[in-house]
Formats: C-alpha cells, sequence, structure tokens
C-alpha cells in the first residue's frame, strides 16, 4: 500500500495505491496527516488503484472528511472502482463524499 | 464439500494471509471476483475482531478459520480461546448519519452482517466460535 501525496494550486491530491487493509490503514494513517494539515483546502483522494478497502481504511477516508469539515475545505473522492463502489453504497459513504469518476 | 483451514496467531500483521486463503477458496467455488473481494472483507473484520478484543493486548493466541465449500454455500467458522466476546451482540454502526456525525468506529462488525446471510455466535469449550455462512447461487448450468 502506498499514499502519493502532490499539491497543484489550492489542491491536494492523495493517491492510493494498492490494498488498504487493517495493517495498511494502520501505516496510512500517518501518511494522511498533510492532508489532515491542509483541510481548509480542496483535497481529492484518487482511488484509481485502490483494489480493496476494509473499515480501518473506511475509518481513514471518514477521519479526512470530518477534518475538512471542520476546517471548511472539500473533499473528492475520484475514480472509484465498482468493488470499492460497492463498499462504499454497503456503508452509506457514498452519501458522505462527492464521488466523480472519469 | 470440501474444506480448508486457516491458522494463525493474533497478529494483526497476519491479515493479508486471509486474501490468498480467500483466492484458494474463489478458485475452488468459481466465484467471481466481487463475490471474492466481499469475502475476504468480512473475513478480515471478523479476525481483526478477535485480534483486537478477544485476546489481552500483547498476549499470544491462535485465531482459527475452517471454511467449508458446499455447492449451495459457503461456511466459515472462526474461533479462539481468547475472552467471551460476541461480536453479534456488539453495537451497530449507523450508516445514515451524516459526516459530522458518524462514530469512527462500529463499521466492522455491520459489514459482517450485510456480506454474510447468516452470523451466529456460540461459546464452546472454552471457544469463541463465530459461524458465517454465504448462500450461492446454483446457476452455472
Amino acid at each position: 500500500m502506498e499514499v502519493k501525496i502532490s499539491e497543484q494550486g489550492g489542491t491536494m491530491t492523495a493517491a492510493f495505491v494498492g490494498r488498504l487493509d487493517t495493517p495498511a490503514s494502520l501505516e496510512v494513517s500517518r501518511d494522511i496527516q498533510p492532508l489532515l494539515d491542509n483541510a481548509n483546502k480542496t483535497l481529492v483522494l484518487d482511488c484509481k488503484e485502490l483494489s480493496y478497502i476494509s473499515s480501518s481504511g473506511l475509518r481513514i477516508f471518514l477521519t479526512i472528511r470530518k477534518a475538512a469539515a471542520a476546517k471548511g475545505g472539500k473533499v473528492i473522492v475520484k475514480d472509484i472502482t465498482d468493488d470499492i463502489r460497492q463498499v462504499f453504497m454497503m456503508t452509506g459513504f457514498l452519501n458522505l463524499f462527492e464521488v466523480r469518476n472519469g | 464439500m470440501t474444506e480448508r483451514h486457516l491458522i494463525f496467531h493474533n497478529d494483526i500483521q497476519q491479515i493479508p494471509q486471509l486474501a490468498c486463503f480467500v483466492e484458494a477458496i474463489a478458485e475452488e467455488a468459481s466465484l467471481d471476483q466481487s463475490l471474492a473481494m466481499s469475502l475476504n472483507l468480512a473475513l478480515e473484520e471478523a479476525v481483526t475482531n478477535v485480534i483486537m478484543y478477544a485476546y489481552p493486548a500483547g498476549s499470544d493466541g491462535l485465531v482459527s478459520i475452517e471454511a467449508v465449500i458446499r455447492d449451495d454455500a459457503l461456511e466459515f467458522i472462526l474461533s479462539d480461546s481468547g475472552i467471551p466476546f460476541d461480536p453479534t451482540e456488539a453495537r451497530e454502526a449507523d450508516v445514515t448519519l451524516a459526516a459530522e456525525d458518524r462514530p469512527i468506529g462500529g463499521l466492522g462488525i455491520f459489514l459482517v452482517r450485510n456480506i454474510m446471510d447468516e452470523v451466529t455466535y456460540r461459546r464452546e469449550d472454552g471457544k469463541n466460535i463465530l459461524t458465517m455462512r454465504k448462500h450461492l447461487k446454483q446457476n452455472n448450468n
């Protein structure tokens, strides 16, 4: 699992690559600090190469979403696969995020 | 009917093994990839619960998963010798709440219940035994 963070203008993008299972999420929870620090901006969570997510991974997404709500930023979840969309739908996460595909 | 077993220590770093375990079952039962992912997810949540709650932090314990593959259903029997813990009694997440109001936890058991068709718990011979069943459609012919 890898998170690639880049910044351009007022937008910070985090590309999640691989499987966000419980042990991976423990590591990633440290990597997302720049996103939490910039939660007043637009945060794009690029999920094109995110192949799996468990509740621990969802917790990371929710943490980012809560930070943005608190600091007045915006979160866009980009290019989720059908499998991840299914998990988002099941857990009500589709209602919590602006999801953009394509 | 075939059976497969997986036994591992209560260490969260063992979780990725589940992916290989489910992959082998998916191949044997000719499951589509989407169902395989859902089963992987349900098993991860159930096993994570055991690792986090059944054994005191730092103590060693074993988690055993038995998978029974039938034509019409898959059955996963998860057992451990930890403290009595019934995940079916655990408080479930409210997935209709807004982001601001959603608690960070509680999604694990919710996912298990939603993915599996039957989830039952019993305490037997000092063990927690969680049985999860998934019905399979028999329209392969």
